[in-house]
């Protein structure tokens, strides 16, 4: 089944003059991990905007479970670069944002909200604030919120592009790990990140952007086995391709 | 005076500062309602912002003190005997206090990154949660850190005007420590250091078992306060201010700001290109000036008008402007006085000493005593030589806008890197070029921001400083000759008087019950004021700017 439909986008900001997107489509099946790669400025935040709900297109719809999205939908999660925290709440607190869309009562919401941060390696945080932690619980913490609404459909903004190597590393193999959970509701992700050696580790499906006003350069569909070394000949020869195709501009 | 006198007179004390204090904290309560709900309301629509952030600015800026008299009129016409007066008098220090904490709540809103605001729709949050949630916490370190400089502010307003009170006997606050220091003589010195002294007492209590626990409480909730090197502090620190003075920046609040601009400018640390958006990111600077070239059109053509349907208040005009003009001299001899001595003394201990965030509280303790309290204590010693009354206003003057310039001077420098040091040192940059390139250039915005701050201070501070009558009335004598200039210049009332001015003016005329001059006087200093700040002091600050960016 396609979970996500992105058709003819296209999008400039307000004042007009400079055109971002130019007839984007692409989608994104169940149980699929696709990621959105292209150079810097591109329009990959604002694709990932207006299929969450919170742009609106100029042009071009977007279908969520072959519904069109108009405006934010229970079903989409997103998880921020920047991990968007306050700074003034608690963990604990944090999370439970994520729950205000879901009618259920305080208890749950705190049960559920402490087992997320379990399974995050969080516990005993729950009390401290944002500011205590390093980046990376951060992000973690900006994830356990985005599962904590249940999504069938995650969006990642560029999610470890604000940690260092080393603990972007980790947290990258833990995500993978949560989200192979079957507990979890989420049957497709989509990320945008400009590290090629990451998407193709990760995705099932490559898009390609092309520099503004961007269009859609290419799909790649990975289907090598995991785990994918970048010594493999293979993984290598994908990446001078990508490589390649991204410097054409 | 023996020990029970003493105690007696402690007790008064006491119980006149705390009556004081009631009604400061009774407007600074009010103030951060309002600013919360103004602000904020301002940050999130644009149309609303677009009007009230211009007008906050004007009126931090004016000499609302100088309306009190019309105020208190208002007030004691509508409610009745001491809740009128009270009424007036706390409406008038909340007229001091609440501009900034608008202007905090306002940058604390718009700086937010727009990932929040998309989280909190993501998320279905409501109105009454986003408020809950995200404005008023991501507000409350600005709002706390506005409310100590506006209770300096007010405390100002509050001594001045009960002094101010004091000399019209029909409108008067029956406690206050501003009553204690209006009513007593010079002659009683132990007793005017002792409520000196309990004043002091009051002010250090109340910044350190007050606003040192909120300061406290609040800082973990701001945004600039991550432990996490690298990247997120850059972000914190810089960017967001850096993005925000790019859209919009007038007045005295955006002093820590400017200085990291300028860090910015001689370091040149490097921006992460992906940098997120605050709020509202189309919201640009022609927000400002065009709502203050209309009010000050607007101004002068009731002006105008009134001067052409009412000929017979042309002479009042005359009489106007000349006392005006001594006054703008007064204050800005003053100012550059203050301003002379102020630049070394923060040279010295922001660049020499480094240590300024002990100088900073010293100083906003300082800066919140108000120089009006000096008053009774100077006046009769200088009143024996020939120009004592202008001395008197000298001091007052000088004493209301330095620590204002010093205070915020220090408070931009905070921002300045200290790898300037660094820098200084590796190019061996001394003497008149260390002065010119570094020196200056770095405390420039602290004092731009501190001088509309200080000269608004002292304008406030005419209408004691340059007439001060002590208990005794006014007497009537002067009234039917108000139209003549050599008349007002003679005029000493029973107390110290400078010849003219324009703060005498406004006490004559509220004297005599002459509410058209009173007004015309209000409008025409208003008029001065603000022509001032948008050709003199605006484009100063964008011309810094410009090139600090
Ligand atoms: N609010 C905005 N107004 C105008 N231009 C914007 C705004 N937000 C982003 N842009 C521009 O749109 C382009 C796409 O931005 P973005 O989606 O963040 O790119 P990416 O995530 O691919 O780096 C960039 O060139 C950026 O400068
Ligand atoms: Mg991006």
């Amino acid at each position: 089944m396609e979970m996500i439909n992105v058709e003819n986008i296209s999008f400039s900001f307000e004042d007009g003059i400079t055109r971002i997107m130019d007839g984007i489509s692409f989608n994104v099946e169940e149980d699929e991990f696709v990621s959105i790669i292209g150079p810097s400025g591109c329009g990959k935040s604002t694709m990932l905007r207006i299929i969450a709900g919170l742009i609106k297109p100029d042009g071009g719809k977007v279908f969520y479970m072959g519904k069109e999205v108009s405006g934010p939908v229970r079903g989409i999660s997103f998880v921020f670069q920047d991990f968007a925290l306050l700074p003034w709440l608690t963990i604990i607190e944090n999370v439970k944002l994520g729950f205000s869309l879901i009618n259920i009562t305080e208890e749950e919401k705190n049960r559920r909200s402490t087992l997320l941060l379990d399974s995050f390696g969080l516990s005993g945080f729950e009390n401290s604030y944002p500011n205590a932690l390093s980046g990376g619980m951060k992000q973690r913490v900006g994830i356990a919120r985005a599962l904590a609404s249940d999504p069938n459909v995650l969006l990642m903004d560029e999610p470890f592009s604000a940690l260092d190597q080393l603990t972007a590393d980790t947290l990258r193999s833990d995500i993978i790990y949560q989200l192979k959970n079957k507990d979890l509701p989420v049957k497709s992700v989509i990320m945008v990140t400009h590290n090629v050696e990451e998407a193709i580790e990760l995705s099932d499906k490559m898009v390609i952007l092309s520099a503004k006003p961007s269009h859609v350069k290419e799909v790649i569909n990975v289907n090598m086995p995991r785990p994918r070394s970048k010594r493999s000949r293979k993984v290598a020869a994908l990446m001078d391709h990508i490589y390649a195709e991204l410097a054409k501009d | 005076m023996d020990f029970y006198a003493a105690l007696s007179l402690l007790r008064m004390l006491v119980l006149d500062t705390g009556a004081s204090w009631v009604r400061m904290f009774i407007a600074l309560g009010i103030s951060i309602i309002l600013s919360l709900i103004l602000g904020i309301y301002a940050a999130i629509s644009e149309r609303f912002g677009r009007i009230i952030i211009p007008i906050v600015d004007i009126f931090q800026t004016l000499p609302i003190l100088a309306f009190f008299p019309i105020v208190i009129v208002v007030f004691v016409g509508i409610l009745p005997g001491y809740i009128g007066i009270n009424a007036a008098v706390i409406f008038l220090i909340i007229t001091s206090m609440i501009w900034n904490i608008i202007f905090g709540v306002y940058e604390s809103v718009i700086v937010l990154p727009s990932e929040v605001m998309e989280m909190a729709e993501l998320y279905g949050l409501s109105t009454w949660q986003r408020f809950k949630k995200i404005f008023i916490p991501a507000s409350m370190p600005r709002v706390v850190q506005q409310s100590i400089l506006s209770w300096s502010i007010g405390l100002f307003y509050l001594v001045t005007s009960e002094i101010f009170s004091t000399g019209v006997s029909q409108y008067k606050v029956t406690y206050g420590i501003g009553v204690f220091f209006g009513t007593i003589g010079s002659s009683n010195l132990a007793e005017y250091l002792l409520g000196i002294a309990v004043f002091i007492v009051f002010v250090i209590a109340t910044r350190l078992l007050f606003f040192k626990p909120l300061e406290n409480y609040f800082s973990r909730y701001s945004r600039q306060q991550s432990t996490s090197a690298g990247y997120l502090r850059i972000h914190n620190i810089v960017h967001a201010p850096i993005r925000f003075i790019r859209k919009r920046v007038t007045g005295p609040t955006r002093i820590q700001d400017m200085g990291i601009r300028i860090g910015r400018v001689i370091l040149k640390p490097r921006l992460k290109k992906n940098e997120p958006k605050p709020i509202y990111v189309k919201r640009k600077s022609r927000t400002g000036s065009r709502t203050k070239y209309a009010t000050a059109a607007i101004l002068l053509a009731v002006l105008i008008i009134l001067l052409y349907l009412y000929p017979q208040i042309l002479p009042y005009e005359y009489i106007i402007i000349v006392n005006l003009a001594f006054s703008f001299a007064r204050v800005w001899f003053a100012f550059l006085v203050a301003l002379a001595i102020s630049i070394p003394v923060c040279v010295y201990l922001i660049f020499m000493t480094r240590q300024t965030s002990k100088y900073v509280l010293l100083f906003q303790i300082i800066a919140s005593i108000p120089a009006t309290i000096l008053l009774p204590l100077i006046v009769a010693p200088l009143s024996a030589y020939q120009y004592g009354a202008e001395y008197t206003a000298f001091i007052v003057f000088f004493l209301s806008s330095i620590w204002y310039i010093i205070f915020s001077a220090l408070g931009a420098s905070k921002a300045i890197p200290n790898s300037i040091d660094e820098v200084k040192n590796i190019f061996g940059v001394r003497g008149r070029e260390a002065w010119q390139k570094i020196y200056l250039k770095a405390i420039m915005p602290g004092l731009i921001t501190g001088a509309v701050t200080a000269i608004a201070a002292e304008w406030n501070a005419s209408i004691v400083a340059e007439f001060f009558n002590g208990s005794g009335n006014i007497s009537s004598a002067i009234c039917p000759s108000i139209t003549s200039l050599s008349a007002i210049s003679h005029f000493t009332g029973s107390g110290n008087a400078v010849s003219l001015g324009i703060g005498k003016l406004l006490d004559i005329s509220l004297s005599c019950n002459n509410i058209t001059l009173m007004l015309i006087a209000i409008v025409n200093l208003s008029v001065m004021i603000i022509l001032i700040n948008i050709f003199v002091w605006k484009r100063l600050y964008n011309k810094t700017s410009a090139i600090y960016r």
